[in-house]
């Protein structure tokens, strides 16, 4: 710890002498990284405009899909980015446990205000050994079902409060001859994860809530546990009952998430949408067809994840990226207080096209192009106010589990049947670390 | 050979570690020094004009300097000692760059997920016992039987009957080859178009769901225009079959027939799909390096043996067998070695179509799933070691064979 | 050579297997190719044989997708980095290979097999295995007992380190091919030059390199189109986190991979940009790349 003192003293030292030079970093060049593709990466490059104009310090981002491999080989090669944006707070404490990050302590942030404005849950999800190593970023919000309010209103169908309510709905679409749910897992390399969205949702819901979670995420309760298994029979009654997906079962593995809610956008000969529910993230909105995408918030909007326990408050699960720091060059402070500054996330907000939601309780909500994205964002702000805002589990457990036999025996589950449901808890317990 | 002094035998000695050790590592060092403050102050178009030039210059530059050094030591060492010096970059290049890497590997593999401290064999143990690795090897096992089995199959038919033809031979062998140029990226996105699925209703553009589904009466292929659909298959027709994310044939027509059956249709019914669809890939892209590869082999075959077996009035099949087969059998046997080694390092195909979802990895694809994804250095090594360890006995089987031969 | 005492009926019944075969291999490439040039949407709103069928296909014909991918996706800067990799990385390993190969085919020296064994067991060592050592090489050397035999170079991230990593990893296949190469020389010839008092040097630029030049050609083309086609090792030595770093394969592997909805128009286009410089190298090209892979794999 000693040395870590001795840095910041030269790191207050470095920046004094920063603030006397004044205008010294023009010119200075900051690299970030993500897995950010496509309208979102250059949203988040047109973040820095402003600031590359106050500031001198050119910013520039790079995405990539495969960011989470090259990341990895870039900190065994030295050549770091200088900060990167993970996709799960989980590798930014492997990252930091490497000795490979800064801590935002050491760069200067002023913890308090930072709590202050993204809560401390998110906080926390960056600690290690009581220093924090994750850059709060942009969230979406996973808690949601999208509809068509058009179509159920035709139909005189009504929106779900409850499980048992979506249900007895799903039942009623049966028999009315159509498909209720569009649901597809199939993701490269990242199969399952819509499955283990649904089960964290479901988690969230029965037991005791956001309690039940965090002992579930933190491995205190173990994974065949009655309450896990209780959320995977629930999950199970969707996927498997009959005529409840398009395409039935077999199609739930091989349909590929982002084309999976195409359905519900083409008409059959009779004026039947292909599916009318789709539980999914905030950021499907960007894989729909261009036509539908207009429509987002309109006529295709969003009803919450239907209550299971009248006795629990209502959660919100998320997921989102967070940062981690490579190093303490003045400029690139400079950068990270720029990013959890209120004002960051105005020029992403502002683009026809953003449906991601800047995390920090002040920003000003007005500033999103779309009416469903505000909405949303006052759920994620309402929800970590009240503590019952929840990172996706599988991001946060160890990346055998979260991103191995959690997603492989979900797939297994999908294919295999309700039979399969204690194999596949047993299974993804035993390859707990 | 005359016995050398003391003196002698310390100077050969100073020569041949300057040929094979400093002076390559000077070679190395200076370049890569020189290029990276290059990098620093040049614009690209410059480094790479530099880097050509210099590159493929400074090897001369050094060679007579070393070839003064070399003059001093007596006349009858000076071939060797020149051999050493010539042989030396190279040498040190591969040295560096292939065994070095090989044997810091094998010892990483003993070591903890972070590359830090020893935990014996627990990644081997590991290795085979975890259900994901099982199925990774028994995927490469498939892919080493159907895919030397078919490019081999494949490229001597191709090899053998374009021979026989008077023209055409180039084109029908190019066409065969083309997939030699294509990278395995591109290739692959070839491939995934074809077996391309999209969840009803909507159009089947894969061109192997679009006919499944319009097979039959009453049955067709969805049309979508203007968001309405306009013609809406029967119930009864064949659904469209995500072909990547079948692991077994359980979903299809023949594997519910199976399903009811004895052992042997159980065993069947578990014919990995998925993986087989992806290995067409490669046996596309490697036959026509087969073909080019047997066609020159034939060609070699005298004249007379063919006539001879023609006149014998042997079938054309009788003379494939019991000649030209024997005849390039060292040839099939050494693309056959190349084949099992190029698979062994099949990495692309998968990275780009499924990153090993649905039970359909390789060790090479696993071996970068374990670093950056489950972010464990030793058991990453660990596959590495594995893949490794699997070439050695071809490797090793093909130089006693060479060995034999050449003492006969 | 050709044998003309075939039987009448073996010919039809020859060509049609070829002919079979060749549509098979080439059907692949057809389909896909004939749908990079639809408009984006009418790719997925019907497929390819039925617009074909129904003559849509001719009354939409565009462009518009390989602008798209060349232009917007700025496709064009990543050949230019995949050739500025490439032509290095194929003439560096080809100067050091020559003279290992003419020591190894000419020259007499104690421990020339057991030396020559290791340069024929280096190529079946996976690249894999090579890439996490050589990446911490690259960027902290090697300390052995506390002497740095090699010094930290910090290459990673530039062009400088994919060229030594593909010369490292060419080097083998190189030496052997040029090695078997030159065995097939005239000996006799150089032994001549070698009684007339000619030095190593001399007789290797005047005699042996103008003799090997379709071997080299060969190597080349060889070399060329694997650093071309190469995806691995610019993925991991030159990294992609800045943009001006991505050359066509990794270029490629986003656009396919791509998470972003169906871009099949971008992936089709793209796809087919890629494969062109490859394509032509290799047909003009194609004599001595046969040549090269039939010297490596007959003789083997």
């Amino acid at each position: 710890m000693k040395k870590r003192s001795i840095f910041g003293l030269l790191l207050i030292l470095s920046m004094v002498a920063a603030a006397c030079g004044g205008g010294s970093l023009e010119g200075e060049e900051v690299f970030i990284t993500g897995a950010l593709v496509g309208n979102d990466a250059a949203g988040f490059q047109e973040n820095f405009d402003s600031f590359t104009e106050e500031t001198g310090i050119i910013v520039s981002f790079q995405g990539s899909d495969n960011f989470e491999q090259e990341v990895q080989i870039q900190m065994e090669s030295g050549d770091t980015p200088d900060i990167a944006l993970w996709p799960q707070p989980g590798a930014v404490v492997d990252a930091a446990q490497r000795g490979y990050l800064v801590s935002l302590e050491d760069l200067g942030v002023d913890m308090d205000e930072y709590r202050a404005s993204f809560s401390s849950y998110i906080v926390g999800l960056g600690e290690v050994d009581g220093a924090h190593y994750g850059g709060a970023h942009a969230f979406n919000l996973k808690s949601i079902v999208w509809y068509q309010p058009a179509e159920f209103e035709a139909r005189g169908y009504s929106i779900p409060s409850t499980w048992d309510e979506m249900i007895a709905l799903a039942d009623q679409i049966v028999a009315d001859g159509m498909t209720p749910f569009c649901f597809g897992m199939y993701s490269n390399g990242a199969s399952g994860w819509l499955a283990t969205d649904w089960m964290e949702d479901i988690m969230l819901r029965t037991g005791e809530g956001t309690a039940t979670y965090d002992k579930w995420v933190s491995h205190d309760i173990p994974f065949n546990d009655p309450v896990v298994k209780n959320a995977a029979t629930f999950l199970s009654q969707i996927m498997h009952t009959e005529g409840y997906v398009v395409g039935g079962t077999d199609a739930i593995v091989s349909t590929y998430f982002g084309n999976a809610q195409d359905p519900m956008f083409e008409k059959d000969a009779n004026g039947n949408p292909g599916c009318f529910m789709h539980r999914q993230a905030s950021f499907i909105t960007s894989f729909w067809p261009e036509a539908a995408q207009a429509g987002a918030g309109s006529e295709t909007t969003v009803f919450p994840f239907p209550a299971m326990d009248d006795g629990l408050p209502k959660a919100a699960l998320g997921a989102g990226d967070m940062f981690g720091v490579f190093n303490d060059r003045d400029a690139t402070i400079e950068v990270v207080n720029y990013m959890l500054s209120n004002d960051f996330f105005e020029a992403a907000a502002q683009r026809p096209d953003n449906s991601r939601i800047y995390g920090h309780v002040d920003f000003d909500t007005s500033l999103y192009s779309k009416d469903i994205t505000r909405v949303l964002a006052d759920t994620i702000t309402g929800a970590l106010a009240e503590n019952a805002f929840r990172f996706d589990a599988s991001d946060l457990m160890p990346p055998e589990v979260g991103a191995g036999s959690f997603w492989k025996e979900m797939m297994n589950l999908a294919v295999e049947g309700p039979g399969y449901i204690d194999t596949a808890l047993n299974n993804i317990e035993t390859s707990w670390p | 050979m005359k016995k050398l002094t003391q003196r002698e035998k310390l100077f050969n000695f100073g020569i041949s570690l300057l040929a094979l050790g400093a002076f390559p590592l000077f070679w190395f060092l200076s370049q890569a020094i020189l290029f990276r403050e290059l990098t620093e102050i040049v614009s690209r178009n410059v480094l790479v004009v530099i880097g050509i030039i210099v590159g493929s210059s400074f090897v001369f530059l050094l060679f007579n300097g070393m070839e003064r050094l070399i003059r001093l030591a007596p006349r009858e060492r000076r071939d060797s000692l020149e051999a050493r010096m010539f042989a030396g970059p190279s040498l040190f290049m591969i040295g560096l760059f292939l065994f070095y890497p090989a044997i810091r590997t094998i010892y990483l593999s003993f070591k903890d997920r972070y590359g830090k401290s020893f935990n014996g064999v627990e990644n081997y143990s590991w290795a085979f016992s975890d259900t994901e690795m099982l199925v990774t090897i028994r995927n490469q096992i498939v892919w080493l039987v159907f895919v030397v089995f078919f490019t081999l199959l494949i490229g001597l038919i191709v090899g053998w009957l374009s021979d026989r033809l008077n023209k055409g031979e180039a084109f029908f062998k190019s066409i065969v080859f083309m997939p030699m140029a294509i990278s395995a990226v591109g290739a692959t996105a070839i491939f995934k178009f074809i077996y391309e699925y999209r969840p009803p209703p909507l159009t089947q553009i894969g061109i192997i769901n679009g006919i499944r589904v319009s097979s039959g009466e009453k049955c067709s292929n969805n049309r979508i225009i203007e968001g309405v659909l306009n013609d809406y298959a029967d119930p009864s027709c064949n659904r469209a079959i995500g072909w990547l994310q079948q692991r077994d044939l359980s979903n299809l027509q023949i594997g519910e027939t199976l399903e009811s059956g004895g052992w042997l249709s159980n065993l069947l019914v578990n014919f990995p799909l998925n993986t087989v669809l992806l290995l067409v890939i490669m046996i596309w892209a490697y036959t026509g390096f087969a073909a080019v590869v047997f066609s020159a082999g034939i060609k070699a075959i005298p004249a007379d043996i063919m006539e001879a077996g023609q006149i014998d009035g042997a079938s054309e099949i009788r003379i494939f067998l019991s000649i030209v087969i024997p005849y390039i059998k060292s040839t099939i046997i050494v693309v056959g070695t190349y084949m099992v080694v190029t698979v062994l390092k099949a990495f692309d195909i998968i990275y780009v179509s499924t990153r090993g979802d649905l039970e359909t990895n390789l060790l090479a694809v696993k071996m970068l799933d374990e670093f950056s994804k489950y972010r464990n250095i030793g058991r990453s090594s660990t596959v590495a070691v594995i893949i490794f360890v699997c070439v050695i006995p071809i490797i090793v089987g093909n130089a006693l064979r060479e060995k034999e031969s050449n003492s006969l | 050579m050709t044998r003309n005492n075939q039987k009448w009926y073996d010919k039809p019944f020859t060509k049609l297997i070829l002919v079979a075969i060749a549509i098979t291999w080439i059907f692949p490439i057809f389909g896909f190719l004939l749908s990079s040039f639809r408009p984006p949407e009418a790719i997925k709103r019907t497929s390819w044989w039925e617009s074909l069928y129904t003559g849509e296909y001719w009354t939409e014909l565009t462009l518009q997708n390989y602008s798209e991918v060349f232009f917007a996706e700025n496709l064009s800067r990543s050949f230019y980095n995949s050739l500025a990799i490439t032509i290095p990385s194929t003439i560096i390993p080809i100067t050091i290979a020559a003279f290992a190969a003419y020591a190894f085919a000419f020259m007499d020296f104690r421990g020339k097999n057991f030396l020559f064994m290791m340069v024929v067991a280096s190529m079946i060592i996976p690249l894999q295995m090579s890439l996490i050592p050589l990446v911490q090489l690259f960027k902290s050397g090697i300390e052995l007992g506390g002497i740095t035999i090699i010094p930290a170079l910090d290459i990673n991230g530039t062009f400088v380190a994919t060229w030594f990593a593909h010369t490292g990893f060419g080097l083998p296949l190189a030496t052997f091919l040029l090695r078997d190469f030159m065995m097939g020389l005239p000996r006799s010839v150089i032994e001549s030059a070698k009684i007339d008092g000619a030095s190593n040097m001399t007789t290797f630029f005047k005699l042996v390199v103008p003799l090997s030049i379709s071997g080299i050609a060969a190597f080349a083309t060889f070399q060329f189109l694997w650093v071309y086609n190469d995806f691995l090792v610019a993925n991991v030595f030159l990294g992609v986190y800045k943009p001006e770093n991505l050359v066509v394969t990794s270029h490629m592997s986003q656009i396919v991979v791509g998470l972003f909805g169906e871009a099949w128009h971008l992936r089709l286009s793209g796809a087919v940009i890629s494969m062109i410089v490859p394509l032509i190298v290799f047909f003009s090209l194609q004599r001595y790349f046969i040549r090269g892979l039939i010297g490596g794999a007959v003789k083997g």
